[in-house]
């Protein structure tokens, strides 16, 4: 792996903190002396809360799908028939 | 009842896994929610909620959810359902404290960073779903995705995180309110 992708890794240990006791010690006294890896580090934990949000996103949009044809296609016809009786008798 | 707990690989298995929770305990919920005087849409509504919330949980603890997963969804609507009156009543409260639980509400800015990303950036954001969101072990990530082992998946996980990690800061520093 090339170099940047490595300390993509590294940084990634830290935040998830995988990184063996010693090892997270030299990366903390790295971070301190390096302005530029604090600031990768701040953006790579935006990233995975984007991640997130992003897969969240797409999992509703799945179930959204699948909501559409449980209500609208007829093979389903039965089970969406039997949900909407119980807010029609009100 | 699909057996959960399993690992849950690709669209196609998602699909039929919620088509069957769907089935199972959709019933009980809305049941519930119409006892309590609610709509369809309410219903449905909170039931892909809970949906999520029970997947999230599923691929990260599988030992979590393994007794029934119809009593659990409908646990999980119940609890959604009463906390949307707290809610609701937070908001007329005269102190007015509006606090959102669990909720990853959009910013503005935030909303044109992620229309971006799902439509330039897709393929990485995918990749980085199976590894982060999904839980997928990277053997299984690298067969869905077509490459041809462990090794080059993990470094294209890396490149992608870097691609998306600087894709975000020049955009973010674009929406200048994105942190705020």
């Amino acid at each position: 792996m090339r170099t940047s992708l490595i300390e993509t890794e590294q940084i990634e240990a830290h935040l998830l903190q995988l990184t063996a006791p010693g090892d997270a010690l030299v990366f903390e006294a790295r971070l301190l002396l390096d302005n530029d890896l604090q600031e990768k580090l701040q953006w790579q934990n935006e990233t995975y809360n984007i991640v997130k949000i992003y897969s969240r996103n797409q999992l509703k949009k799945e179930i959204e799908t699948i909501h559409q044809s449980l209500f609208n296609d007829a093979k389903h016809k039965s089970f969406s028939q039997k949900i909407r009786q119980l807010f029609s008798k009100r | 009842m699909p057996e959960v707990g399993i690992l849950v690989k690709t669209a196609e298995e998602r699909e039929k896994l919620f088509i069957a929770l769907y089935k199972s305990a959709f019933p009980a919920v809305a049941r519930y929610i119409s006892k309590m005087g609610g709509s369809f849409d309410e219903a449905k509504d909170i039931f892909q909620d809970a949906l999520v919330i029970f997947y999230e949980k599923a691929v990260t603890n599988t030992s979590l959810i393994k007794t029934n997963e119809k009593a659990y969804l409908l646990g999980i609507s119940k609890h959604l359902w009463l906390n949307k009156f707290k809610d609701n009543n937070l908001h007329t409260s005269i102190d007015g404290m509006d606090i959102i639980i669990g909720d990853d509400e959009e910013q503005p800015s935030e909303s044109r960073l992620m229309h971006f990303l799902e439509t330039a950036g897709k393929k990485c954001m995918d990749l980085l779903r199976s590894f982060y969101y999904d839980q997928l072990p990277l053997a299984d990530a690298a067969r869905l995705f077509g490459f041809s082992g462990v090794r080059s998946a993990t470094v294209q996980k890396y490149k992608c995180l870097e691609k998306v990690r600087e894709t975000i800061k020049e955009r973010s520093l674009t929406y200048e309110d994105f942190l705020n």
